[in-house]
């Protein structure tokens, strides 16, 4: 083989590259340049004669005058302005539809909310907490110590109140069985407000996950910081001590479980790791176990904003936050089965917020604050989609508008 | 806002820019322009990322490894000596990144393959042909080494220097690097570099 043959070939055997990716980065480069570029100056500006110093002012109002004021300047206005107010291509200015289909449930400062496939919302009541019950045909809504079920109208279907305050509920994909935190303990009640019980008197503050396998279990994290499934039919000992079974220790900085992929896989998000914990189902036993769990790669110096296991595939989208000498980056990228990857989807400068899958996992929905943006991102080929004036439109008549949060993407009717 | 999809690149239509046009892109950045910043990259960018590319094996990687080694040299750039070239300057960040990304890469597929009870999936399609399977196969040092002395024609001298490593280091990974490519790829790749 001679060089000139490998040189050729390096050269030009056709390598893939991700379309945009050379646009991308050089939206972060000059982003990154013009944060450089003002200490720069005023260190100069001490050391220059006085005369010099003018000629030079004029000579660069000139130039720059020249070049705003040519074809190619007009370009260069145009990217600061992209750069600095927003990279994403023009928003549309209002949701007109929810790309992909399904209904959002949406918490505010004044409440949550119901947003229809045609992008139609509905306040639904001044609640503190809100989620889907499986199909959508209610939500499970929390106000200080009151657990109630609500039908997507706003209508209340049923009340109970817990000894403390209540958070976090969330209905088993059976529809029978909501789990909630009240105070310290996690508890169980019927989907028809009856059964009230206590599952465990010392849970960490974390949202419970139910089994998709349909089994009547659920996952939660104790307050050692221990994963544990607790069957629903069993109420806790009379020692206090919850009927169920432990697994490897998630650790006290666990802020969110998810249990998706089928019911193959536990995610635990922490603020600088992310975990996979492997289920399966003992059919003999008709109840869960433990895998081996699988830590994904979360690159040194990122934090974890969020993360979210799809409904039925083994795959994780996180939102990461890296701080770099350039300034605060944020991306969106999606882990493949086993933790393979991760592949990037989006990144922009600043911080995002919480990343939900929609109901056919293949699309995901971001929230970018900052921008005051949802991001609707398709998992394979196909243009994003991006929504603007979204805290204005969940806080109607508030100043300042706060930003909302996705609860979530529930079922298509 | 922009999402991935697949596209194939070849390094044929990008030019290296000439020492002279680069010096004065790289004052020019120096005392401020924008534009000479953004032609800079746009001169480099194809290369960087090729570069990149063929030490790791992964788009995304790539793009990452190319996007902070630009980042790097912005940050530097106050204090770069403009009497020496920017493209080795940044190649040396590029492919060192990029060995750090595949060391890494190769422990945590090996972490991965003894915790994981999943069935690993095939890797994505990427490219076709024997010269990149090849390389592919071989170690990350030995690949940065071939495609520093290859793709980016630096002599073993200055790859030793860029890598920071003895120049018999260099020529004994080059010259292995060499010999398991033409054993790997055999006839097939003797045929491909010699279309």
């Amino acid at each position: 083989m001679k060089d000139e043959a490998l040189r050729k070939a390096l050269r030009e055997t056709a390598v893939p590259v991700a379309a945009e990716a050379e646009r991308r980065g050089l939206q972060v480069l000059e982003a990154a340049y013009a944060e450089r570029e003002e200490p720069r100056r005023s260190r100069r500006e001490g050391s220059r004669p006085a005369l010099p110093r003018l000629v030079l002012a004029f000579s660069i109002a000139t130039l720059l005058t020249a070049l705003l004021l040519s074809p190619a300047g007009a370009a260069v206005r145009g990217w600061v302005g992209e750069v600095v107010d927003s990279p994403a291509p023009k928003p549309e200015p209002g949701l007109s539809e929810i790309p992909g289909g399904g209904r959002l449930l949406v918490q505010s400062a004044v409440g949550p909310w119901v947003v229809q496939a045609d992008g139609a919302r509905r306040l639904l009541g001044d609640y503190d907490e809100a989620s889907w019950s499986p199909r959508g045909l209610f939500v499970a809504a929390v106000k200080g110590r009151a657990l109630s079920a609500v039908e997507p109208d706003g209508t209340p279907h049923w009340s109970i109140t817990a000894a403390a305050r209540a958070r976090d509920p969330r209905w088993s994909p059976s529809g029978f069985r909501i789990a909630y935190r009240s105070g310290q303990s996690l508890r169980i009640v019927a989907g028809d407000g009856t059964g009230d019980h206590l599952v465990d008197p010392d849970a960490a503050p974390v949202a419970p996950a139910w089994s998709p396998f349909g089994t009547p279990e659920v996952a939660y994290v104790n307050a050692a910081g221990q994963l544990r499934i607790a069957a629903s039919e069993k109420r806790a000992s009379r020692s206090g001590g919850p009927a169920g079974m432990a697994g490897a220790g998630a650790g006290r900085d666990v802020t969110e479980i998810e249990w998706g992929a089928g019911g193959q896989l536990i995610l635990e998000v922490s603020p600088r790791r992310l975990h996979l914990q492997g289920m399966r189902l003992s059919k003999l036993e008709g109840r869960s176990e433990f895998g081996v769990q699988t830590a994904l790669g979360v690159p040194a110096g990122a934090a974890v904003v969020d993360a979210a296991l799809a409904p039925r595939q083994p795959l994780v989208a996180a939102v990461l936050t890296h701080w770099r000498a350039a300034g605060t980056r944020s991306s969106v990228v999606v882990f493949g089965p086993g933790g393979r990857g991760p592949r990037r989807l989006l990144s922009v400068p600043g911080s995002l917020g919480e990343v939900a899958w929609s109901p056919d996992g293949r699309r995901l929905l971001v929230a970018w604050p900052a921008a005051n943006q949802w991001l609707f991102l398709p998992l394979g080929r196909g243009e994003g989609r991006a929504v603007a004036g979204v805290s204005t439109a969940f806080s109607p008549g508030a100043r300042p508008a706060s930003f909302p949060r996705v609860e979530g993407w529930c079922c298509r009717r | 806002m922009e999402i991935e999809s697949g596209g194939i690149e070849r390094l044929a239509d990008a030019e290296a820019p000439s020492a002279r046009q680069e010096r004065r892109l790289v004052r020019e950045a120096q005392e401020g322009s924008g534009a000479a910043m953004a032609r800079l990259y746009s001169l480099h960018w194809r290369r960087a990322y090729r570069a990149a590319y063929l030490v790791v094996h992964d788009a995304a990687a790539a793009e990452d490894v190319a996007q902070d080694a630009f980042l790097a040299a912005v940050a530097a750039l106050g204090r770069f000596d403009r009497r020496r070239p920017f493209g080795p300057w940044l190649h040396r960040i590029v492919v060192n990144r990029a060995l750090d990304w595949a060391r890494r890469e190769a422990l945590r597929r090996k972490v991965a393959r003894e915790q994981s009870v999943f069935e690993p999936l095939p890797p994505p399609p990427e490219v076709s042909g024997a010269m990149i399977a090849a390389l592919k196969e071989l170690p990350a040092e030995q690949r940065a080494v071939v495609v520093l002395r290859h793709l980016l024609e630096y002599t073993p001298g200055e790859i030793a220097e860029m890598l920071e490593l003895p120049r018999g280091t260099v020529n004994s990974r080059l010259r292995r690097g060499l010999n398991r490519l033409r054993e790997a790829a055999g006839e097939e790749l003797n045929a491909e570099v010699g279309r």
